[in-house]
């Protein structure tokens, strides 16, 4: 039999390609004397001279040829030169903060520029197809990352003029504040949506009254464009506290943490209903019949069997829930209740970008990590679907 | 021993049973058939009262099963279903220990009945314990439904379509492995079906149901030879009837001795069913068979008119 080549990998190739251009022809950052006027850009052959650029491309070319004869030995290599690229995006920043910046400026500083941004894209997406190709198992990746993390963390040190930085630098205090808030309001909310939710899910379960009712209510909930739920609640809450001392004692008043909290609940409600009701509704009569055929009582049905039959499905709408949470929050900084979203609104008011980053990254952060933790422990919980693959013949 | 009494169920307005009267012995398996909708599902569970029957009584063992509570009454009887109703959460092991652990077993006898259970149904524990029910082939999941019926010990087994979604090699399989089973065991087992071949195979009592009745009653063969009406002889094959009366007979039943003639080359074995018998001729163009046993010997001779003729009459034919 004629030994047959590996096929030509075009996904990794496509990557590679695009990831290549990108980084020649657009900006890979920008210096700026301060912070209000706008920065010059620079390519990474203006900001560190051709011989060093062509140097940064190297392993995007090493990736080409490896796309091109995948080989045996092929995925391994592409995925070292992957994690080397990631490795060293944050160097070059630092090597064009050294060229160009003028020590004579402390107020100068430097933008990630466009190539800088894409690449970090690029190369995350070259990670999940490699890591798809090479079946590795999400522990592992975790583990080649660890260099790469505590290289970037090394790097940070070279990159006080990053702009991002600086502004960071001059609100840690209330940087990590409003982290810590931006957590406990997502995490108040999804948390008690949860608890509410599954009561309201349980009443619709036993009254279809409440069940048609329930989802119409929630349904209009969701239609209410989040501003206005806030707007709205304004005076109801505001009266509240007016009326009821122990009230405005706790802190609830017209604007701040109270009406955020309520509109974030209604708006997880729906998700978090739905997916119980389904959730519960959903399981396999069979199994429900077997359980009570071979004498199991309903408490028992339901706590052994319904509930933890359930039990992904409703995973699956804290998910959903909680994502949609972390990106809420960020427009109820808008009412003065806090978060990260309060950057990102200082930023637009003052026209500095970097302090809308400042307030856009860890929230994009948030969003992926509770994302890929709540979906793993998903499908860990379902029996069902991860280890039909394994099935006897 | 389950008496039925002029048992009735109404579902709104509909009667879904309506005043049937039956009784399965102890050690018996009784076949319930009918075409879909004629309330033999219904009929088995209101024996173990998933279905609360409005008119009429039940008796297991000679007391009224109202006088039970349903849970209690339920881990006492075994039930098997078409869809198996496994537990897709919980491993192989875990789903046949149900009924002993609901019963509160102490843990370590449980765990010698799971692997007594399995070994029983010819699934390796080491294999099979630790897998969940996803990881199982149709037949593989059908054993532990069996396996967890049967794991409390109980007298009473109802069995609701339990091979149905099986492909017909692996039906065929279980069902000789349920016929052994109850030779051994001697459970009374009441086992719903659509399938005439499935009902004749395995059933001591064929029971057949229409629109909420039971039309006629007795064992497959008197059935065979003389079904109550039209409707009894169609469900029973029409004029296939023959071959399934051939079916569920065997070549030993029929085989006359070893005579002085000279055997036949077409051969059959002594444990074959006649149909098989007649296949057998059919593909030979043979009207004698030899019949050999185990080791192959002759022990025996079987002629086309020894199966024909002696059908009715059971062989007093010359």
């Amino acid at each position: 039999m004629p030994r047959r080549d590996p096929p030509i990998n075009r996904v990794v190739l496509t990557l590679a390609l695009v990831a290549l251009v990108t980084w020649l022809s657009l900006p890979l950052g920008s210096i700026a004397p301060n912070r209000i006027v706008p920065g010059t850009a620079y390519t990474i052959a203006a900001a560190i001279g051709w011989p060093l650029a062509l140097v940064s491309c190297l392993p995007l070319l090493g990736l080409l040829a490896l796309a091109w004869r995948p080989g045996r030995l092929g995925y391994p290599l592409a995925l070292g030169l992957t994690l080397l690229l990631l490795l060293a995006l944050p160097a070059w920043l630092a090597l064009m903060a050294v060229r160009h910046l003028d020590p004579e400026l402390p107020q100068a500083r430097l933008g990630i520029g466009a190539a800088w941004w894409l690449a970090l894209f690029w190369l995350s997406l070259l990670l999940i197809e490699l890591r798809s190709r090479l079946a590795l198992a999400g522990w592992r990746l975790a583990l080649l990352m660890l260099p790469v993390a505590v290289g970037w963390w090394v790097a940070a040190g070279w990159l006080e003029p990053l702009a991002l930085w600086q502004e960071l630098s001059g609100r840690r205090g209330a940087f990590l504040e409003a982290v810590v808030d931006h957590l406990l309001l997502v995490g108040g909310a999804v948390g008690s949506s949860l608890v509410v939710g599954a009561a309201i899910a349980l009443a619709m379960r036993q009254n279809p009254r409440i069940e048609r009712l329930g989802f119409a209510l929630l349904n209009f909930l969701q239609t209410i464009p989040s501003l206005a739920l806030f707007g709205l609640l304004l005076a109801p809450l505001a009266w509240l506290a007016s009326r009821f001392e122990w009230l405005a004692g706790l802190g609830v008043s017209g604007i701040g943490w109270a009406p955020a909290f309520l509109a974030l609940l209604g708006y997880s409600l729906l998700p978090m209903v739905r997916n119980t009701f389904v959730a519960l509704s959903e399981v396999d009569p069979g199994v429900l019949e077997a359980a009570r055929g071979m004498g199991m009582s309903r408490g028992q049905v339901f706590r052994q069997v319904r509930l933890p039959l359930a039990l992904p499905v409703v995973l699956e709408g804290v998910r959903i829930t909680t994502v949609q949470a972390i990106g809420l929050t960020a427009v109820a900084a808008l009412i003065g209740a806090g978060g990260l979203g309060t950057f990102i609104f200082q930023g637009l008011g003052q026209a500095a970008m970097d302090l809308v980053l400042l307030g856009a990254l860890p929230i994009l952060a948030m969003a992926l990590a509770a994302d890929a933790l709540l979906g793993a422990l998903t499908r860990r919980l379902d029996h069902r679907t991860d280890l039909a693959a394994g099935a006897a013949p | 021993m389950i008496e039925l009494k002029s048992v009735t169920k109404r579902f709104g307005g509909e009667t879904a049973v309506d005043a049937i009267s039956l009784t399965v012995n102890r050690g018996e398996l009784c076949a319930l058939v009918g075409t879909s909708g004629c309330g033999k599902s219904t009929t088995l569970r209101m024996i173990n009262r998933l279905i609360e029957h409005d008119g009429g009584e039940i008796h297991i063992d000679g007391r009224p099963i109202r006088e039970f509570d349903g849970r209690i009454l339920r881990r006492r009887i075994g039930y098997a279903i078409q869809s198996t109703g496994l537990f897709p959460h919980w491993s192989v092991a875990r789903n046949i220990g149900l009924v002993p652990r609901l019963l509160k077993w102490p843990a370590a006898r449980v765990g010698e009945r799971v692997e007594e259970l399995m070994a029983l149904l010819g699934l390796p524990v080491e294999q099979f314990a630790d897998k969940y029910p996803s990881q199982l082939s149709g037949g593989q999941a059908q054993r532990v439904g069996v396996a967890r019926a049967l794991a409390a010990d109980p007298d009473i087994l109802l069995m609701d379509e339990p091979f149905g979604a099986l492909d017909p090699i692996t039906r065929e399989g279980l069902q000789g492995e349920l016929r052994d089973l109850q030779s051994r065991l001697q459970k009374t087992i009441v086992f719903v079906t659509h399938d005439m071949d499935e009902a004749l195979a395995l059933a001591d009592r064929l029971v057949v149901m229409n629109a909420g009745r039971i039309v006629q009653q007795g064992r497959p063969l008197e059935l065979l030879r003389a079904p109550a009406d039209d409707f009894v002889a169609s469900l029973l094959g029409g004029d296939d009837r023959g071959l399934k009366e051939a079916a569920i007979t065997r070549v030993a039943e029929r085989m006359q001795p070893l005579s002085l003639r000279l055997l036949p080359q077409a051969r059959v074995h002594r444990d074959a069913t006649l149909r098989q018998a007649l296949a057998v001729m059919f593909r030979e163009h043979a009207d004698r068979l030899a019949v050999i046993d185990d080791e192959a010997l002759p022990v025996g001779e079987l002629s086309l008119r020894r199966i024909v003729g002696a059908g009715r009459e059971g062989g007093s034919d010359t």
